[in-house]
């Protein structure tokens, strides 16, 4: 894992990095990346990039509880009975909801389009471990494949919602369901000249975005 | 094998794994694949407006992408 930090001192920066991810100094590696230009009112920053052997999150992406691992074994076998095999790890844990993720040669034939695949898979996973435990929602991820996803749908709305102020053309999005619609108006919300709105029918009803003039 | 793949989730979703029986209907073109269950059971595998069916569809065929042959789901009642 590899990620980036900033601080005015070298040592200012590494101290950052401590402290956001939780470890010791003797964990990872750093690599200073650059320091920023020092202009008149703004004092330099120092950028690093930071090295952390993965071994030390081993750990993490066991499973610790009977749940998890049940989970785990699920969907590993679910997988392998599709004809696409891999192995299931967990990537995080928050309270009532549980992320699985799946490492697979197969991982794109396994998100399948716009998702359909992955969605389907974690339905039944989250159908299985509902009878075990029916508190806890169990995410199933691919690639990181539902962070790109939803970073490409808030681009996506304010792209569209810019293109909407320019013509003063309303504009209809593609059907999206429940969640990614909630992601659009929210990302939107805050943006004066426009409004949106869902129009259509059943699970995966359409955005449109309006124009409603300036507030001002 | 997409008859077990269909075994594998009907036993995993169902209270009567001893109860699922799937036939499969071999054609030229497509397969048919016949779930049964115990009829307490069919609710777990259908599911709130077919969102378990649906689901099993679509993994389906996904896994038939392989073959390239077109895979049918019915359930029985």
């Amino acid at each position: 894992m590899i990620k980036e930090f900033e601080g005015r001192t070298e040592k200012e920066a590494i101290d950052n990095a401590v402290e956001a991810l939780n470890i010791n100094r003797e964990e990872f590696d750093v690599e200073i990346i650059g320091t920023a230009k020092k202009s008149l009112f703004r004092k330099g920053m120092v950028k690093i990039k930071v090295h952390i052997e993965d071994d030390d999150l081993e750990e993490e992406r066991e499973p610790v509880s009977d749940f998890e691992e049940k989970a785990l074994t699920f969907l590993e076998g679910l997988i392998e009975k599709m004809g696409f095999p891999g192995k299931a790890q967990v990537f995080f844990r928050e309270e009532n909801k549980l992320g699985l993720t799946i490492v697979s040669d197969y991982s794109g034939i396994l998100i399948g389009k716009k998702g359909k695949n992955l969605d389907a898979i974690q339905l039944l996973v989250n159908v299985y471990t509902g009878r075990l435990d029916n508190t806890i929602r169990v995410i199933v991820d691919a690639e990181n494949y539902r962070n790109r996803h939803e970073e490409n749908i808030v681009r996506q709305a304010s792209r569209m919602a810019e293109q909407v102020r320019k013509t003063r053309r309303s504009k209809l999005l593609e059907p999206m369901n429940p969640f990614e619609r909630r992601l659009v108006h929210t990302t939107l919300n805050d943006i004066d000249d426009v409004e949106t709105k869902s129009e259509g029918e059943g699970l995966y009803r359409q955005v449109r975005i309006l124009y409603k003039g300036s507030s001002h | 094998m997409e008859k077990d793949l269909v075994v594998y989730i009907a036993k995993s979703l169902v209270d009567d794994p001893d109860g699922v029986v799937v036939n499969i209907i071999e054609g030229e073109k497509s397969t048919i694949l016949e779930l049964k269950v115990s009829p307490d059971d069919i609710g777990k595998v259908i599911g709130k407006h077919g969102r378990i069916a649906k689901a099993i569809r679509t993994i389906l065929s996904a896994s038939a992408t392989k073959t390239g042959k077109r895979i049918v789901l019915e359930i029985l009642d």
